[in-house]
Order: structure tokens, then sequence, then C-alpha cells
């Protein structure tokens, strides 16, 4: 799979008359099962840049690819995944309901190994039954990026995904993350300001600038996987945080 | 602390009750006040109950068929509201306009239209249809936007959508629409009555007021009350299982 994603867009503020253009333009192409995270200081459009690839958007200028395709085709070929901020869970389903969502929308049958490979998938075993209230927030989000990769889709598109969590959830879902991208090895865009999160997660590091939101720096991470805790402690780990960081700042 | 809150109301309704028979006893308050016992003297007189029931089973089925009616129609137009924005501004204005018409003005209008017969089923369906429209509509827009980018991203149909999500989502607001129309159905209906209706509580409300017979009117008017606070209660009921059920929606 090569991807091609290109976007110049142009949108109108709020009530605003005359458009400023938002993010753009924008070129950035991800391989097939790369990890590529984005970040960029909020308002600088890195969530416009993901619901344009999520097909929820459409560029005002230039054209956005997935396979070749335009993201609505994907969407209509159900091998789009995407979690948010909010699990987005419907919460009068059960952790098993919900999973099988993404299979109902695509009239596919959910058979009940693949609903129990999600739920190991999640690490909620014994939670099948229990309702999105019952579950801890980062559990519900665990749901919400399982049920993005029911479908084994060729594009996942995280949003801020452990944003609502605590600092100590945050990093054990980080790991949660790495452990569940390693079986299924979707390609991935996940938007993040989180710069650690970015660097433990990622191949690659995108910096987007702020207001129009343009690629300033494009940084591969060489690290090795899996990655672990210790990677964290590492001198390497540490210069490329602090070089990211840097230009986040100055972005 | 559940018993304390069960007995204030119970001493109050006591003490209440207790003020009017005082009150119809002693005739204070006229001889339009009659004690309340006077008044369920009228529940044993076997001709007069029978007239009750006979005139409750009229009016409650006039009341029930513009509830069933006005249910639908106001569920049927929200959801074309829904659906099609464009015609929704349309729509808001017709729904408002239906119902700002005052009903002592459209009796008459009924009666010449519908006849005698159905003008009870008519008014009572206005305002349930007012009212579904309203609280069916909010309902509907009540999921939230990023549980309607996943199903979207997801790549699911309009239809799916409602079927799935928004319909769901809209069933507390729906049923607490319904909880208060009944009680608008019920006047609907009465009021409807009035304007000719060959038997109902209404009429006999009318007849007693105009034959000066004071216990029947305030007996009738007590089954009137009696029929609408079940109404309200059963629906209340049932608002309650569906809300738990559904549970929070601010997901």
């Amino acid at each position: 799979m090569r991807e091609v994603t290109r976007s110049f867009l142009r949108r109108s503020g709020a009530g605003q008359r005359q458009s400023f253009i938002a993010v753009g333009p924008l070129d950035l192409q991800i391989g097939e099962g790369e990890f590529v995270a984005l970040i960029g200081a909020s308002g600088c459009g890195k969530s416009t840049v993901l619901r344009l690839l999520a097909g929820l958007e459409e560029p005002s200028t230039g054209q956005v690819q997935i396979n070749g395709l335009p993201p609505r085709d994907l969407q209509a070929q159900h091998s789009l995944g995407i979690a948010f901020q909010e699990h987005a869970l419907l919460p009068w389903r059960s952790v098993e309901g919900n999973l099988r969502l993404p299979f109902e929308v695509a009239d596919l049958t959910a058979t009940k190994e693949r609903i129990g490979e999600l739920v190991t998938l999640a690490g909620l075993e014994g939670f099948e039954h229990a309702r999105p209230a019952e579950l801890s927030g980062g559990m519900r989000q665990r749901v919400a990026i399982a049920r993005a990769l029911a479908l084994r889709p060729k594009l996942l598109l995280l949003d801020e995904p452990f944003g609502a969590l605590d600092a100590v959830t945050r990093r054990r879902m980080n790991f949660e993350l790495e452990r569940i991208w390693q079986e299924q090895r979707p390609t991935t865009l996940m938007v993040t300001h989180n710069v650690e999160e970015a660097v433990l997660l990622a191949d690659r590091v995108l910096v987007l600038t702020q207001r129009p939101g343009r690629v300033r720096k494009d940084m591969g991470v060489p690290f090795a996987r899996p990655r672990s805790a210790d990677l964290m402690r590492t001198a390497e780990f540490h210069r490329l945080v602090d070089e990211l960081t840097a230009d986040l700042e100055t972005a | 602390m559940k018993l304390r809150a069960a007995i204030y109301p119970a001493i109050g309704c006591t003490l209440l009750l207790a003020a009017w028979e005082v009150a119809g006893r002693t005739g204070m308050l006229g001889r339009s006040f009659p004690a309340l016992s006077q008044v369920f003297h009228v529940y044993e007189d076997a001709p007069r109950r029978a007239l009750l029931v006979r005139s409750a089973i009229a009016t409650v089925g006039s009341a029930a068929t513009g509830f069933a009616a006005g249910i639908c129609l106001g569920i049927a137009t929200a959801i074309i509201a829904h659906l099609l924005p464009l015609l929704r501004g349309g729509l808001d204005r017709l729904a408002v306009l239906v119902n700002a018409l005052p009903v002592i003005a459209l009796g008459p209008v009924l009666i010449i239209t519908a006849g005698r017969e159905d003008t009870p089923a008519a008014l009572a369906a206005i305002p349930v249809f007012f009212l579904l429209y309203v609280s069916t509509g909010v309902g509907l827009r009540a999921a939230s936007q990023q549980l309607g980018m996943v199903m979207t991203t997801l790549g699911a149909s309009r239809w799916q959508q409602l079927a799935r999500v928004e319909a769901v989502v809209a069933l507390p607001s729906l049923l607490s629409g319904m909880k208060v129309a009944a009680s608008s159905a019920m006047i609907g209906a009465i009021v409807g009555e009035w304007f000719g209706a060959p038997s109902g509580l209404g009429l006999v409300v009318l007849n007693s007021m105009q034959n000066f017979q004071i216990p029947l009117l305030w007996a009738t008017v007590l089954v009137i009350a009696a029929i609408t606070l079940s109404g309200y209660g059963l629906l209340s009921i049932g608002e309650r299982a569906v809300r738990s059920r559904i549970g929070e929606c601010d997901a």
C-alpha cells in the first residue's frame, strides 16, 4: 500500500466572511504499516488533517488519497478505523456489543472468535458484558481503539486518544497501544500534543506549525520494537523529545 | 430518609383533604364547594357510577386515539426534519403554527370537517403532535458529535446512523415528551367533547355544571385528574426505565 495524502485547505472561520488557511499547503505521505504521529500546538489544525483523512471534511484544494482512493471510498469499504479523545462508545451496549458495531455497520457477521480476539486485544477479558459506565477511562479508551481495529482497517486514525486520561494512566495506555499496534500493525496516524507519547509510539513524528498548519519537521524515530519503559530512560529518547519540544515551541 | 420523604407529602395531602372536608361541611366557601365525602357519595350511586364509567371509557378512547395519532405524526415529522435539514425550518414553523391555533377557535372548524365524534380525538392529537415533534427532534440531535463522526468514518449509512445511534439516544427525550403529552391529550379530548360529542367526561362536566349537580361535577373532575395522573405516572416509570437502560448519553 502506498499512501499519498495531500491537502491544501482553505476554510472560513466561524462567522467570518474572509477565508483563512487553517491547514496547508501540506504534503504528507504515510507508508504502509507505518505509525506516524502528528504533533503541534492546539489550534494548529492537526485534528483537521485527521478529519480530512477520515473523509469527515473535504479539502478546499488539493487531494487526499489513501491507496489511490479518496477517503469517502474507504469509508464505504469500511476500511477506516477511528478513535477520539472521548471514547464515543454506545452507553447502552456492553463491551462486546460496542465491538460488534463496526461489523453491523459493514453488514458482516461478527464471529465469536473475532469478538473474543478484540476483547483480548483490549485486555478486557472478564469485562465482556460490562457497560461503558462500569469501566474506567482507560478501559473505555481501549474498547474504542479495539473497535477502530475491528475490521482490520487500512488506515487507523487516532485523535488525542489518551488526552482525557491522567498522566499515570496515559503512560500505561501508551504501552498498551504499543502492544495492540504490534499485533495488527495497521497504518496509523495519531494526533497528539504529547511529545513523549509521539516518540514512544511512532516510526515518524511530524511537527505542524501554527496557522496555517504546515509540516515544519519530519523526524524518523529509529528505535526498535517492541519498545519498553527502558527506552524512555535512554539519552537518545530524551534527545529526540527535547529536539521536538524545542521545535514545537518555536513552531 | 426514604420514609421521611414519604411521610411529609402524606401529611400534607391529609391536611389538605381534611381542610376540604371541613370547608365543605361548614359551607364556608359556598354551595359550589361540597365536602369531599359528598363527592365520594356520587361513586356509590350505581346509575351515576355507570355514567362516569361509560363517559370515562369514551373520553379515554378519544384521548388515546388522539395520543397515538399525535405521537405517530410527531415522530414521523421529526424524523423527516432530521433527515432533510432543508425542510426543518419550515416544519418547525408549521408545528409552532399548528400548536398556536386556539383550541376554542379550532373546535367548530373540526366539528364541520371531522364530525362531532372525531373532534375530541383530533383536538387531543394536536398538542401531542407538537410536543412529540419537539421532544423527538431534540432527542435525535442529542447524540454526540464524536459518535456521529465514528459512525461516518466506519462507513455507516444515514439510515444506520439513525437506527443504531440517534433513534436510541432519542428515546428518553421522546418518552419525556409522551409523559407531558398524555395530560395534553386528555385536555384536548375533554375540550373537544364540549363542542357536542355524544358522550364523554367533558359532556358530563358541561351538563352537571349547567344543571347545578355540584357533587357530580366534582366527582367527574376527580376522575379526570385520576386518569391524567395515572397516564403521567405510567409514562414517568417508562421514562425512568428507558433512561437507566440506555445510560448516560453524554458519551
